[in-house]
């Protein structure tokens, strides 16, 4: 039986992890950016339980592993958005490339 | 050509599709919507990996909880309707890092192989994953609800409108 | 009376250092100060040049510093040499301080002056001490900056200011030939004593060639001092300055500065033949050059200016012809009787106001004691026999004579001639015949000022007794005590040179006489003669307006393509760096916008770069 190679599962994480970095670097919005971020995570979810399966090893670890990410990811985006929230509230924006108050 | 291998075809396609269109999309709202059918599509490709419970997980928290917590934000939020595009020098020069990057780690993954070997993930997934988080992995099981907490605790207050500091000002 | 004869220069020095502190002053008993210090300084130089006629010397040193395992000395030295010279310039310097007190009377920086006349005898005293040529190289620029500030004291008339520069900038080409020549030495020898160089020189550490580049160069810096052809168009200008300083600094002691360095060099030049009659040659033609100049000349002063280069041009001739002594003695009597006659023309500027003979004459019955006083100088540079001019220059004639340098005796003589000539239109044109232009209120100047006339007047007479075939070689003798091996033999050549000489001088005596007196021969009767040569010399045979066409015009040039090699080049390469910086900067700074995106895809290259280099090296993976 031939089924679908690793290569193909990690192919398939690189390409949705290097979209969700581009959205994250080029995207003004800032809730864009939050959702490619969690993009990047469902990607390196991908591979998590890709090697769960297929590696020299296999397990539950990997995917158990990439519960405890989806919980984070899921910790992250409500703060995410909740500082998000904060910071309209003061500049009444959410335009990433107007908040440059760093380089002050 | 066996079914898995079109399911996991259709299923990245979805994905990949998803994604692509997130990049590409001008309407925020359309953005959010275009990724929740990528996120509906890893939970296939999870399932395809025998990961029944991480594939649920996957479509209860994403494509329910976070896509709908990114559309309350954008309402929240007043926006422009339409996406305005960053500068095209900051474009080019970020996706030619990125293509590098894309090269090089597709060279070196592209011929990874561990061989294949025979282990019934897919048999009673849930329980054992179940027996696994409350024997071995109970403490950072117990710990990740700590964070949640604080998660939860943490938002409400950075979100609060902060009456006190406004009559201050006032 | 030796060991205290450090002191000597320091008593000047001193009277500097009062005066300026006593510059404001309106006083103008300051300048007793001066006066007196200079007074013991006469007193204990005439102290230690007794001694030293008793046949003692002293050479005292201390290390100043250490160059590896060469000591640099400082020290003085008294020698038969140098006492001389140090009676010579502390007279003259007390004497011109005296008169001063006289003529710089109501001048606005009277203490000023004064306190620049110190220095300048310092320095000239510290230079005639020194045992070593670093430390007379110090003095020597020391006494270039006491001629700079004094030739430049009226700094207010545009003249002086231009001659206080020029002289600056003509005897430092000199300064930088000394200095070449010194260094050369140490180099060579590897002290700057005299008397190690001397032994070197004597024991022929030294090859010929690099003896006769020494000596030369060594030469350079006598020609600027003293103003010697091609470097003494500074000389003449320097006349700007107050007349008692023309006397100190440009007729008795500075200039004389560059005949003392050959003098005190003098076992270096004898090692060179060719030095020598360098030396020779270059006095010769200054002796005749200056004196043709000198014939038509209109402003007082700088007739005895070109006198004055002349005269130098004799002691050179001399040394250069080996008469070591007749070099030295003309030195002397040259320096009282110069100093008389400059004296005696400040004596005349300061009575009637004016520079120009063609506006003086008949001066003789109102000025009754600078007349007498100028023509004893007059007769005494002249040559006259029996004056102290008369044995000097008899004896530097002997010498080039009997050394065989029968072309430069002959213009030697003529130019012997031409100073009588000169000397004595002078003479006739400013005391004698009608007055030309308005002398009323002439009268004769205040005892201070005649004093050190009549001194000078006594010392121009009897100062030629020092040496002569009549009475004695004093002069001779003393000097042969020195460190200096004279080459002796009979310089007192044929007797008929003597007769030689007092022809010459009649001739020119009487030849002013017949024009300028009586008017037997017409004024303009040369003039009309040789138009053209009459032309160039009253010129000044063009030297200065050559000096102007070439070196001046040249280092104009010189500087254009250096501004503009500045403006293009450096400034161009200045530019293109701040330009390159600034675009960096700017580029960085835009980096800098204070967004994350921005940070990020900087982080993204980072990372991409690392795992290029991991991936290209076959780091981790592989």
């Amino acid at each position: 039986m031939s089924s679908v190679p690793l290569t193909a599962y990690l192919m398939l994480a690189l390409i949705l992890f290097c979209i969700g970095l581009f959205g994250a670097l080029t995207k003004r919005n800032a809730v864009i950016v939050l959702i490619s971020i969690e993009l990047m995570l469902n990607a390196v979810n991908i591979n998590l339980v890709a090697f769960a399966k297929y590696s020299i090893n296999p397990g539950l670890t990997g995917q158990i592993f990439s519960l405890f990410t989806i919980t984070v990811a899921a910790a992250e985006a409500a703060v995410g958005l909740a500082i998000l929230i904060a910071l309209y509230r003061n500049r009444q924006t959410v335009n990433v490339d107007e908040m440059d108050t760093m380089k002050r | 050509m066996t079914g898995e291998m079109i399911a996991f075809f259709l299923l990245a396609l979805t994905a990949i599709t998803g994604g692509v269109l997130l990049i590409n999309l001008t309407n925020v709202v359309h953005m959010v919507v275009a990724l929740i059918f990528t996120f509906i599509a890893i939970a296939g490709i999870y399932i395809t990996l025998s990961a029944e419970f991480v594939a649920v997980v996957q479509v209860l928290i994403y494509s329910g909880a976070i896509t709908i917590i990114m559309l309350f934000g954008i309402m929240l939020t007043r926006h422009q309707e339409k996406e305005k595009r960053a500068p095209r020098l900051k474009i080019i020069l970020t996706g030619l890092a990125i293509g590098l990057f894309f090269l090089i780690m597709y060279g070196k993954i592209k011929d990874l192989n561990f061989g294949q070997q025979d282990v019934e993930l897919h048999v009673d997934n849930t329980k054992k994953i179940g027996i696994e988080l409350y024997s071995h992995y109970v403490i950072p099981f117990e710990l990740t609800s700590v964070l949640l907490l604080v998660a939860l605790i943490g938002s409400i207050i950075l979100a609060k409108r902060d009456d006190d500091e406004k009559e201050a000002k006032k | 009376m030796l060991q205290m004869s450090w002191l000597i220069p320091l008593f000047p020095l001193l009277s500097f250092i009062l005066l300026l502190l006593f510059r404001k002053s309106k006083s103008e008993s300051t300048a007793w100060i001066g006066v007196l210090l200079t007074g013991i300084s006469l007193v204990m130089s005439v102290g230690v040049f007794l001694a030293v006629w008793q046949g003692e010397g002293i050479k005292t040193e201390g290390t100043w510093f250490q160059i590896g395992e060469r000591a640099i000395t400082m020290g003085f030295e008294v020698n038969p040499l140098n006492a001389l010279m140090l009676v010579i310039v502390s007279l003259v310097s007390f004497l011109v301080h005296l008169y001063s007190k006289g003529y710089m009377h109501g001048d606005e920086r009277f203490p000023v002056f004064f306190a620049y006349l110190g220095l300048f005898s310092f320095a000239m005293l510290g230079l005639v001490v020194s045992p070593n040529l670093l430390q007379l190289y110090m003095f020597w620029e020391l006494v270039g900056l006491g001629s700079f500030l004094l030739i430049g004291f009226y700094y207010f008339k545009p003249e002086a200011k231009a001659a206080a520069k020029k002289a600056f900038v003509m005897t430092r080409i000199g300064d930088v030939g000394l200095f070449i020549g010194m260094v050369l030495l140490f180099w060579q020898v590897g002290s700057f004593e005299y008397d190690e160089i001397f032994a070197s020189v004597k024991n022929g550490d030294i090859s010929s060639g690099m003896l006769t580049l020494t000596a030369l160069c060594i030469f350079v810096g006598a020609v600027g001092k003293s103003g010697q052809l091609p470097l003494h168009t500074w000389l003449p200008d320097a006349m700007e300055g107050p007349t008692p300083v023309s006397a100190l600094i440009h007729a008795a002691t500075m200039v004389a500065a560059g005949v003392y360095l050959v003098a005190a060099m003098y076992p270096l030049f004898q090692a060179s033949e060719a030095a020598l009659t360098v030396v020779a040659v270059v006095g010769g033609l200054t002796a005749i050059f200056a004196a043709s100049i000198g014939l038509m000349q209109k402003d007082i002063k700088r007739v005895l200016a070109y006198s004055t280069v002349s005269q130098l041009g004799y002691m050179m001739l001399a040394l250069g012809a080996s008469g070591y002594v007749a070099g030295i003695f003309h030195l002397t009597t040259h320096a009282f009787f110069k100093a008389l006659l400059f004296l005696a023309a400040g004596s005349v500027i300061h009575a009637v106001h004016t520079q120009n003979i063609e506006e003086m004459g008949g001066l003789w019955k109102k000025l009754r004691i600078t007349g007498p006083l100028f023509l004893i100088g007059a007769l005494a540079i002249s040559g006259v026999p029996l004056l102290s001019g008369f044995f000097s220059k008899d004896e530097i004639l002997a010498s080039t004579y009997a050394d065989g340098k029968y072309g430069l005796f002959w213009l030697a003589v003529i130019a012997a001639f031409m100073t009588a000539f000169y000397m004595f239109r002078l003479f006739f044109l400013v005391f004698t015949g009608e007055a030309r232009g308005n002398e009323k209120g002439v009268h004769e100047s205040p005892s201070v000022m005649t004093f050190p006339m009549i001194v000078l007047g006594v010392l121009a007479v009897v100062a030629g007794y020092l040496n002569t075939t009549w009475f004695g070689t004093f002069l001779s003798d003393y000097l042969a005590q020195g460190p200096v091996e004279l080459p002796h033999g009979d310089h007192h050549g044929p007797a008929w040179i003597p007769l030689v000489a007092t022809l010459a001088a009649a001739l020119g005596i009487g030849l002013a006489y017949l024009i300028y007196q009586k008017g037997t021969l017409s004024r303009d009767w040369i003039t009309r003669s040789f138009p053209s040569l009459a032309e160039v010399i009253y010129n000044k045979w063009y030297i200065d307006e050559g000096y102007d066409q070439t070196v001046v015009k040249g280092t104009r040039g010189l500087s254009k393509l250096g501004v503009l090699f500045d403006r293009y080049v450096v400034d161009g390469l200045v530019t293109a760096v701040t330009n390159g910086v600034q675009g960096l900067s700017k580029i960085g700074s835009r980096l800098q916008n204070g967004q994350v995106q921005s940070y990020g895809t900087a982080a993204i290259f980072g990372i991409v770069i690392l795992l290029l280099i991991v991936a290209l090296t076959g780091g981790y993976f592989s």
